[in-house]
C-alpha cells in the first residue's frame, strides 16, 4: 500500500513537472482570418498552412532557442471577414491567450476594425497580415507591430507595376476596369490609374454596387466602349459572375490582379485571354520544384485528401506555412521568443528559402517571386516566372 | 447608345420578373394570410441551394432538379405555415417576427450545410441570341419565359377557377367566403404553400443563372416587396409589371447614371410612384 503511494506520489510529480515545463516552453501563435464566408478567399489557404507548419514543426521535436526547447500552439479562431468578431478574438488572444504572433488580417476592413486596439498594444506584439491598407500604416510611429506579408502593388518591385508592364508588352491600349465600389475598391483603382497613366495605357473606370449579381449594365457601358482588356473585381464571389456575363457581351480578355483562375478556368471556350497575377501557378510548379511536390504531398497526408486546392494554394504566399517557419528561423536568429523588437529585426535580416523566395524590405513588407498566368481560349496556360528586384 | 437602351430594357425586363415572382408570392400571402411573410426570401435561396445541390452534386437533370425543388420549398413553406404562420393570421407584426426568426434559422442551416462561400452552378444553357445588335444570353431568356408562364398562370387560375375566385371572395371580405363555404384554412394553406413554391421557384431559376450565397434571398425579398407596393399589394398583374419596372429603371439607370448604386434607382421610381398614386399604381385592379 505504501509503495502504492510513493509510485502514485512521484508519477504526480512527474506529471505536475511535465506539464509546467510543457507550458513553459509553449510559444502560442494566434490567427485572424476568415476561414468561412463570402470573402473566405484569402484566409482559408491561410490557415490551412499554418496548421500544417505548426504540426511539422512539432512533429520534428519543436525548435531551439537560446538553448531551450519550444513546440509552438495555434489558436486560429474563424472571423468570417467580420470586424467587430476580430477584435474580440484578438483581444483574447492578447489579453488572456498571451499571443506575441499574431498572423491575418488579409481583408482590409478587417484590419481597420482591429487597428485601434492593436495600435495600443504597440511594442507587445507583431501582427503579419496582408491586408492592402496595412501597406499605408508600415513605417509609422507606434505601428512597430505591424508587418505585410503580401507584395505590393505599386513601386519598382511591386507586383502591379509589373503585370501593367507585361499588358503593356502585348500592345494594349485601354483597359476598362469593373470594381467594387468599397475602401479596397478604391485603393485599387488609385494604384492602378497611375500605373496605367505611367505605362501610357488609357484606363477607364467603372464600379459596381456592392452585393450585385447582375452586371449586365455596366459590363454592356463598357462593352460600347471597346476596351483591349477588362480589369474587373478582386474575389472569385464577384469574378464569376462578372466573367461569364462579360464573355456574354463580347468581352473576352482579363487582367487581373487578385482572384483565381477559376473563372477563366470555367469560362475556357468563351475567353479569348485571362491574364493573372499568380503567387504560384502550383499546377506546374508541383512539377518543377522538388519543394513544391513534397508540399503538395504533404497536404494531401495531412488533411487526408486526394486534392490539392491548386487554386487557393497560391494565397499561402501570405501569413502560411512559409511564414510560421521564418518566424521560428527569426526566433532562433534573435535568440528569444519574447522580445518582439528583436524578433522582428531578425525577420528583416534574411532571405527564406522556402515555398517561395521571401524577405521584407525595411518597412517590413514582403517581397516574393510570383507568377503570370495567361490562360488562353479552350485552357492553354502560359506562365511567366517573376522575380521582383 | 440605342442598341444599348434597348439591351438594357430587354436585361431588366428579364431580371423583373425574378423580383416579380417574389412580388407575387408577398402579394399572395399578404391578401389571404394578411402577413408580409419577409421568409419568402429566405425560401428562394432555399430553391436555388437545393437545385445546385441536385444538380451539381447528385447529377439530376437540371429541369427535373427545379421540380424537385420547387415540391420540396412548397411542401416545407406549407410546414413552417401549420407550425408557425398559422398562428400569426392576419396580425402583421406577429408575422414578421416569425418571418424574420425563420429567416436567422434557414440562413443559419445553409451556413452550416454550404458555408457562404459562393457556389455556381454548371452552365446549363450557354450561349446568346443575337437580335439586331442587342445581346440576350439565352438561359435568361428561357427563365423569362418560364417565369411569364408561371405568373399568366397563376393570373389565369385566380380569376377563371372556383378556388381563385374563392381566393379573391377571402381577400375581399372573410366572413362572406366563409359563409358560401370557401373553407379558409385549406385556402391560407394553400396560398401558402404556392407562394414558397413560387420562390422556390425564382430560386431555382436564379442558380441558373448567377452564383449563390446565402444572403441572395436578402435582396430579391426586398425588391419583391418594393414590386408589389409599388404595383399595389393584393394585384397579381401588378406584381408583374412592379418587377419590371423596378428592373428596367436599375438596368437602364446604370446607362445614364452610376452604376454603383444601382439599387437606389427602383426605390427612387417607388418614391415617384407613391407620391403619385399612394395606394400603388394597380391597386384598383385586382
Amino acid at each position: 500500500m505504501k509503495r502504492s503511494l510513493k509510485v502514485f506520489a512521484v508519477s504526480l510529480g512527474f506529471a505536475a513537472w511535465t506539464i509546467t515545463a510543457g507550458a513553459q516552453n509553449v510559444v502560442k501563435i494566434g490567427e485572424i482570418e476568415a476561414q468561412t464566408g463570402s470573402l473566405n478567399t484569402y484566409g482559408w489557404m491561410s490557415s490551412q498552412g499554418m496548421r500544417m507548419a505548426v504540426d511539422e514543426i512539432n512533429k520534428a521535436g519543436g525548435f531551439e532557442v537560446a538553448g531551450k526547447k519550444y513546440t509552438l500552439e495555434l489558436v486560429n479562431p474563424d472571423t468570417q471577414g467580420n470586424p467587430q468578431q476580430a477584435l474580440i478574438q484578438l483581444k483574447k488572444m492578447l489579453e488572456e491567450d498571451k499571443v506575441k504572433y499574431v498572423f491575418g488580417p488579409f481583408l482590409t476592413n478587417v484590419f481597420k476594425g482591429i487597428e485601434g486596439y492593436a495600435k495600443q498594444h504597440d511594442g507587445q506584439f507583431l501582427l503579419m497580415g496582408g491586408a492592402t491598407q496595412i501597406h499605408y500604416e508600415l513605417g509609422k510611429p507606434g505601428n512597430g507591430y505591424l508587418i505585410r506579408t503580401w507584395n505590393w502593388d505599386a513601386g519598382p518591385s511591386g507586383f502591379g507595376t509589373l503585370m501593367v508592364d507585361y499588358l503593356k508588352k502585348k500592345g494594349v491600349k485601354k483597359v476598362a476596369m469593373l470594381m467594387q465600389n468599397d475602401a479596397f475598391g478604391h485603393v485599387a483603382g488609385d494604384i492602378y490609374r497611375e500605373a496605367f497613366k505611367g505605362a501610357g495605357i488609357e484606363f477607364e473606370e467603372n464600379w459596381f454596387e456592392p452585393g450585385s449579381k447582375d452586371y449586365s449594365a455596366v459590363l454592356a457601358k463598357i462593352a460600347a466602349g471597346k476596351p483591349d482588356y477588362l480589369f474587373p473585381g478582386y474575389t472569385d464571389a464577384v469574378l464569376y459572375d462578372i466573367v461569364q456575363q462579360a464573355t456574354q457581351l463580347g468581352l473576352t480578355k482579363f487582367w487581373l490582379v487578385r482572384g483565381s483562375l477559376g473563372p477563366a478556368l470555367k469560362n475556357k471556350d468563351y475567353i479569348d485571354d485571362y491574364v493573372a497575377y499568380i503567387p504560384k501557378y502550383f499546377e506546374e510548379a508541383e512539377k518543377t520544384e522538388p519543394k513544391i511536390g513534397k508540399f503538395v504531398a504533404a497536404y494531401k497526408a495531412f488533411y487526408k485528401t486526394k486534392d490539392f486546392p491548386y487554386d487557393q494554394a497560391p494565397l499561402c504566399s501570405s501569413s502560411c506555412y512559409d511564414h510560421v517557419y521564418m518566424l521560428v528561423e527569426a526566433m532562433k536568429k534573435a535568440g528569444t521568443v519574447d522580445d518582439v523588437a528583436k524578433v522582428r529585426a531578425a525577420l528583416e535580416e534574411f532571405t527564406y528559402d522556402g515555398l517561395w523566395k521571401i524577405r521584407f524590405d525595411k518597412t517590413g513588407e514582403e517581397i516574393f517571386n510570383f507568377d503570370i498566368v495567361d490562360v488562353q481560349k479552350g485552357g492553354k496556360i502560359a506562365v511567366t516566372h517573376v522575380q521582383p528586384k | 447608345m440605342l442598341q444599348l437602351v434597348v439591351g438594357q430594357l430587354l436585361n431588366g425586363i428579364i431580371v423583373g420578373t425574378l423580383y416579380a415572382i417574389i412580388a407575387l408570392g408577398v402579394t399572395l400571402t399578404f391578401g389571404i394570410t394578411g402577413i408580409v411573410n419577409f421568409a419568402l426570401g429566405a425560401f428562394m435561396m432555399l430553391g436555388a441551394y437545393v437545385t445546385w445541390y441536385l444538380t451539381d452534386g447528385i447529377g439530376i437533370p437540371y429541369p427535373l432538379a427545379v421540380a424537385l425543388a420547387v415540391i420540396f420549398i412548397a411542401l416545407f413553406g406549407l410546414v413552417v405555415d401549420q407550425a408557425l404562420f398559422r398562428f400569426t393570421r392576419n396580425n402583421l407584426i406577429n408575422g414578421l417576427i416569425v418571418s424574420i426568426g425563420l429567416i436567422s434559422v434557414i440562413v443559419a442551416v445553409v451556413l452550416m450545410i454550404w458555408t457562404t462561400t459562393p457556389q455556381n452552378m454548371h452552365y446549363v444553357l450557354p450561349g446568346v441570341f443575337r437580335i439586331g445588335g442587342v445581346i440576350v444570353p439565352r438561359m435568361k431568356a428561357c427563365v423569362f419565359v418560364v417565369l411569364l408562364l408561371v405568373i399568366l398562370f397563376t393570373y389565369g387560375a385566380l380569376t377563371r377557377t372556383w378556388a381563385g375566385r374563392a381566393a379573391y371572395a377571402y381577400a375581399q371580405n372573410p366572413e362572406a367566403a366563409a359563409l358560401m363555404g370557401v373553407r379558409t384554412n385549406v385556402l391560407q394553406a394553400g396560398v401558402a404553400a404556392y407562394s414558397a413554391a413560387l420562390a422556390g421557384l425564382g430560386g431555382a431559376l436564379y442558380a441558373s443563372l448567377y452564383s449563390i450565397t446565402p444572403e441572395i434571398g436578402s435582396g430579391y425579398i426586398l425588391k419583391g416587396v418594393e414590386a408589389a407596393i409599388l404595383a399595389g399589394i393584393g394585384s397579381v398583374m401588378g406584381s408583374f409589371a412592379g418587377g419590371i419596372i423596378i428592373g428596367v429603371a436599375e438596368g437602364v439607370g446604370s446607362i445614364f447614371l452610376p452604376s454603383a448604386y444601382n439599387d437606389a434607382y427602383g426605390l427612387v421610381f417607388l418614391v415617384l410612384i407613391l407620391l403619385l398614386k399612394p395606394a400603388g399604381l394597380f391597386a384598383a385592379n385586382r
